[in-house]
């Protein structure tokens, strides 16, 4: 990879902001500073009572294959989708029409085992953002393939990509996700609410981590308490339990520990108590691993109010995307899960009388090769994503729709597709909806002025 | 930051080196040892062996402890090296010839080898290599095969002790691994249709279990260019090249490309689908046009395998799995070294890696120069094992029936969510460990959920798993307890007990007194309850679940 621009990267990591000071620790302290700054702009815009609002990310694990999610429909661009495709193209009549309030000159059509979004997307409900991708700066296939502009480190690579996506910071270690950043900048908007803004149904992540803020994560049924400190005996088991987790420490590893398992605790205890007293929901999800995913989201918005909080950002997802093999067998099966689950949540905030205060967005590692390995693709780079909710303005296309021609403008080797909108855009216009600033933007994604779309408008 | 600390502890390292020798010649000849023969290099003290039992087994047990105290480290090791080697998958498919078998038999099969059988060593080294070369009954290719997937860890129980060539390729030609990355059946290119080889195996056996994506020096620090950035291993074309190297295997015996019959056995070579052109592999060598499916396979692994990244990539995580998350670089390039020559100028002999890895001068007095940051957050996993060992739990009708551990711990042999294993060996979990620049793997699946869940699991194994208990459940283990129940009426002693036993004797004092008190507050006419209350204080403690 190229070396030309290393010294045009403009927005520093911390990890080098760490190197270029004489102490660590002040480093991080001025950087703290520079957050609570933020933290002053970002919240304090927010007029009181101004709303709730929920982002809601679903990972696709693996790289989805987002080309055969929005397919080209009218004859000509079909015809470039199926030559690139062969044996893992979607049969022509099969696709499930579609109408963009804005034409680019070609028609599309949704792979067919996703009837719901087709509808949703009809009811302006849905927005497809196309060929997203981790990007430094943008560029042209030449650029790219005479290395005259810096690309991010590692592309193709599952654990980089997911991390440049959840991070916007390509080639950084500094290990905060987007998510994370403007949590700092919001949280206060949930005043003294102990219960973090993230919240996870899928585990760590570092999308949602920031510089103090830390995800909680829960299963599918909620969060979980300890058991076996009933009566008397159990009491005393608990008071000394509690004392070995208050124990002071200077092993980090024991605190870590220690703290885990307290906010574990102390979590539950908050929203056990407001779960158990809501009503349950009417919407049934399917039964899958994202339907629960979703279910236990939609039942954590639904009791809001008895937490006291403003804004959320909720971390779920699915694998088995990383389709090298059976695709054609496996794919479907993905995508109906995807179609049914996200149409259910839908449901379930009408239901709510939330649907114009939760945003759900989909990532991914990567987009595929349109190229076949046999039965399946590879490891590509730009892919579609898709937007949902009733602050989105759907039924429309962001970003540009890529040439699926096999070494045409857009394909930089073997139907591997050059991103033409940044992740930083894509996340960007999310978190602005959320409520970060415009003059907070940098913080949150520090290579935002490399590109020209810091709001695509599909949140309005 | 973590890294130019850590960079600054060779002194630090080479008086650990020193204090070993005197560790070890100041304490030969120490207890007796009731028909072992005394050995010339024992451990300090019955603590230091237990903390290193804790690392090489899958938890120290009394007998063990005695044992390893008596015959010393070495005469240990080689009773290790050529203790018979344990395998699941001849018993799951003596058990098929009558019964449908499921994943469950192999779990069975894996808690019995790592509870019950002599070595100890080589089984512990399978369930690091098992994190590493990652396969994964949660893919539906492998779900419905307990029998290629108990193959497939007898794979790394064999070569976990012999040569890291010889695992490379018993993996590499593994049915299992060939359809969980899916080389199995992958073939040259078909121009034609715009088919060309599958990128998975060669893009991962790079990526995880071999090289990794940058250059590395020998202590494990990525190598830096001219403006300061990592050096990529390798580009796109070369795993397109690699992926054509991997063209051409189907399952063993199979007569119909399309359609073969399923097995265990390590594939084999169809030349009629292998990419025979010339192919530009790592650093621009050249593997030549027109070798055979197996050259070209020998060739591509003779290349890995020489790469001088392999000692650094795998010995540090050897060490992360085994003793610290955040290894010095120094200890990580004595590792290396030995990876590199075994003293007898053998490359890639993991039985010397791992004895260099758990042998170390950073190994023994890393807790004492660094102990606030050396160490890692034990497997969850693994505190179970250690439970059941240290109180030879039995389990009903001898059937070893814990089949799902991952939904209390987050994890189970062989089944981790992706190849990328249940945690990454650069996850930091937020705060200080991230903050100061550190790692802590485990921690990515001891999250909020995560801890808790083990936390109820423990209470649950305790308090209604032990000989005895008034109501049995009839798949439950129980712990035997006898001698901790005869100390119940001294506290100070019963904790002291179970300190040196499953603490290392690294209780802090505090701890002591805690622990202590309940035993004191719980009745003194039910020490069966006195010993379980202190059992479970420890067992979900910061301090025991913190291996030093």
């Amino acid at each position: 990879m190229s070396n030309l621009n290393h010294s045009n990267s403009r927005g520093l990591s911390r990890r080098q902001l760490l190197k270029h000071t004489a102490c660590g620790a002040a480093g991080m302290a001025g950087l703290n500073a520079f957050f609570n700054l933020g933290l002053v702009s970002s919240a304090a815009a927010q007029a009181p009572g101004s709303g709730y609002k929920a982002l809601v990310c679903v990972f696709l694990y693996g790289g989805n294959d987002s080309f055969n999610l929005l397919v080209p429909r009218d004859n000509a661009h079909y015809n470039a989708y199926a030559a690139s495709r062969g044996n893992l193209k979607i049969p022509q009549n099969q696709l499930l029409a579609i109408t963009p309030n804005t034409s680019d000159g070609s028609q599309y059509g949704l792979h067919p085992s996703c009837p719901e979004l087709q509808s949703l997307f009809a009811a302006g409900r849905v927005a497809f953002v196309a060929n997203v991708g981790s990007l430094l700066y943008p560029m042209t296939k030449a650029q790219f393939l005479n290395d005259s502009v810096q690309s991010p480190p590692q592309l193709f690579s599952h654990y980089d990509q997911q991390f440049q996506w959840m991070t916007s910071l390509p080639g950084s270690n500094e290990g905060f996700g987007w998510a994370g950043k403007a949590a700092e900048l919001l949280q206060s908007l949930n005043g003294a609410s102990a219960l973090s803004m993230n919240i996870s149904l899928l585990g760590a992540n570092t999308w949602q981590v920031g510089p103090t803020v830390t995800p909680f994560a829960m299963g599918t049924n909620g969060p979980q308490g300890l058991t076996g400190f009933w009566g008397q005996q159990g009491q005393r088991r608990y008071a000394a339990f509690q004392q070995l987790l208050n124990r002071q420490t200077p092993n980090l590893f024991e605190k870590a520990f220690a703290d885990t398992q307290k906010s574990a605790i102390d979590t539950n205890a908050l929203l056990k108590t407001a779960l158990d007293g809501a009503a349950p929901l009417t919407t049934v999800f399917p039964n899958s691993y994202l339907g629960a995913q979703l279910s236990m989201i939609a039942r954590t918005i639904a009791i809001r109010g008895t937490l006291g909080v403003q804004r959320q950002v909720f971390f779920c997802g699915i694998g088995g995307f990383d389709s090298h093999n059976n695709q054609n067998q496996d794919q479907p099966g993905l995508f109906a899960d995807l179609s049914a689950c996200l149409n259910a949540f839908e449901a379930a905030m009408v239901e709510l009388g939330t649907d114009n205060m939760v945003t759900t967005f989909t990532g991914s590692d990567f987009g595929r090769t349109l190229t076949s390995n046999g039965d399946g693709s590879d490891h590509a780079w730009g892919g579609v994503q898709l937007v949902m909710g009733g602050g989105v303005v759907g039924k429309d296309i962001y970003g540009v729709y890529p040439s699926l021609a096999l070494d045409g403008p857009d394909d930089i080797d073997s139907g591997r597709i050059l991103p033409t909108t940044s992740v930083d855009e894509y996340s960007a216009t999310l978190a602005k909806w959320l409520g970060v600033q415009s003059g907070d933007m940098a913080t949150v994604f520090p290579h935002l002025d490399h590109f020209a779309h810091p709001d695509m408008g599909f949140m309005g | 930051m973590g890294r130019e600390q850590r960079s600054s502890t060779g002194a630090a390292c080479s008086i650990g080196s020193a204090a070993l020798v005197l560790l070890i010649q100041g304490c030969s000849g120490g207890s007796s040892g009731g028909g072992l023969v005394p050995g010339n290099d024992p451990p300090a003290s019955e603590a230091q062996a237990a903390r290193f039992l804790t690392r090489s087994t899958f938890g120290p047990t009394a007998d063990e402890i005695h044992k390893l105290s008596v015959i010393g480290y070495t005469a240990w090791f080689d009773e290790q090296l050529n203790a018979p080697v344990s395998l699941e998958r001849p018993p799951i498919e003596h058990y098929a010839l009558h019964h449908g078998v499921g994943q469950e038999q192999r779990l069975e099969q894996w808690w019995k080898i790592v509870l019950k059988e002599d070595d100890q060593l080589r089984q512990r080294m399978a369930f690091a290599l098992s994190e590493i070369f990652v396969v994964s009954d949660v893919a539906a290719a492998l779900a419905n095969d307990p029998v290629g997937m108990a193959e497939y860890y007898d794979i790394l129980a064999r070569d976990g002790l012999g040569n890291y060539r010889t695992l490379l390729e018993d993996v590499t030609k593994s049915p299992v691994m060939g359809r969980y990355l899916s080389m199995l059946k992958n073939e040259k290119a078909d121009l034609a249709n715009n088919i060309r080889p599958d990128e998975n195996y060669a893009r991962e056996v790079l990526q995880l279990f071999s090289i990794g994506l940058v250059k590395l020096n020998a202590d494990g620090s990525p190598q830096l260019d001219a403006f300061n950035q990592p050096m990529p291993t390798y580009d796109q074309s070369v795993i397109e090249n690699l992926a054509a190297v991997f063209t051409g295997w189907n399952y063993a015996g199979a007569t119909n490309w399309d359609y073969p019959n399923e097995n265990y056995l390590p594939m084999e070579p169809w030349e009629g689908h292998h990419e025979t052109a010339a192919k530009t592999l790592l650093d621009g060598l050249v593997c030549p046009q027109g070798q055979t499916a197996q050259q070209d396979l020998t060739f591509a692994l003779d290349m890995i395998f020489a790469h001088q990244n392999v000692g650094p990539f795998i010995g540090k995580q050897l060490i992360q799995r085994l003793v610290t998350s955040n290894p010095s670089p120094q200890y990580v390039a004595r590792v290396a070294a030995v990876f590199a020559d075994d003293g007898n100028g053998v490359r890639g002999n993991l039985f010397a890696v791992v004895k260099a890895v758990l042998t170390d001068p950073d190994a023994v007095t890393g807790n004492v120069d660094h102990p606030d940051t050396f160490g890692k957050l034990k497997e969850p996993l693994l505190r179970q094992t250690a439970l059941w060992r240290a109180f030879a739990a039995t389990f009903p009708g001898n059937k070893y029936k814990y089949y799902y551990p991952e939904d209390d711990f987050g994890q189970a042999p062989l089944r981790a969510g992706s190849v990328f294993n249940f945690f990454t060996p650069s996850f930091a979990p937020p705060g200080d460990i991230h903050d100061q620049g550190l790692v802590a793997p485990e921690f990515q699946i001891t999250t909020d959920q995560g801890i808790t869940s083990a936390t109820n699991r423990f209470w649950d194994c305790i308090f209604n798993g032990y000989a005895g208990v008034s109501h049995p459940d009839s798949d439950k283990a129980l712990l035997h307890l006898t001698a901790e129940i005869h100390m119940a009426d001294d506290p100070a002693a019963l904790v002291e007990h179970l300190n040196q036993l499953l603490m290392c004797g690294e209780m802090s004092q505090e701890m002591r007194g805690i622990v202590e008190s309940m035993v004191t507050d719980t009745d003194a006419a039910d020490p069966r309850q006195r010993v379980l209350e202190a059992l479970y204080l420890i067992v979900t403690s910061p301090e025991y679940s913190v291996q030093k």
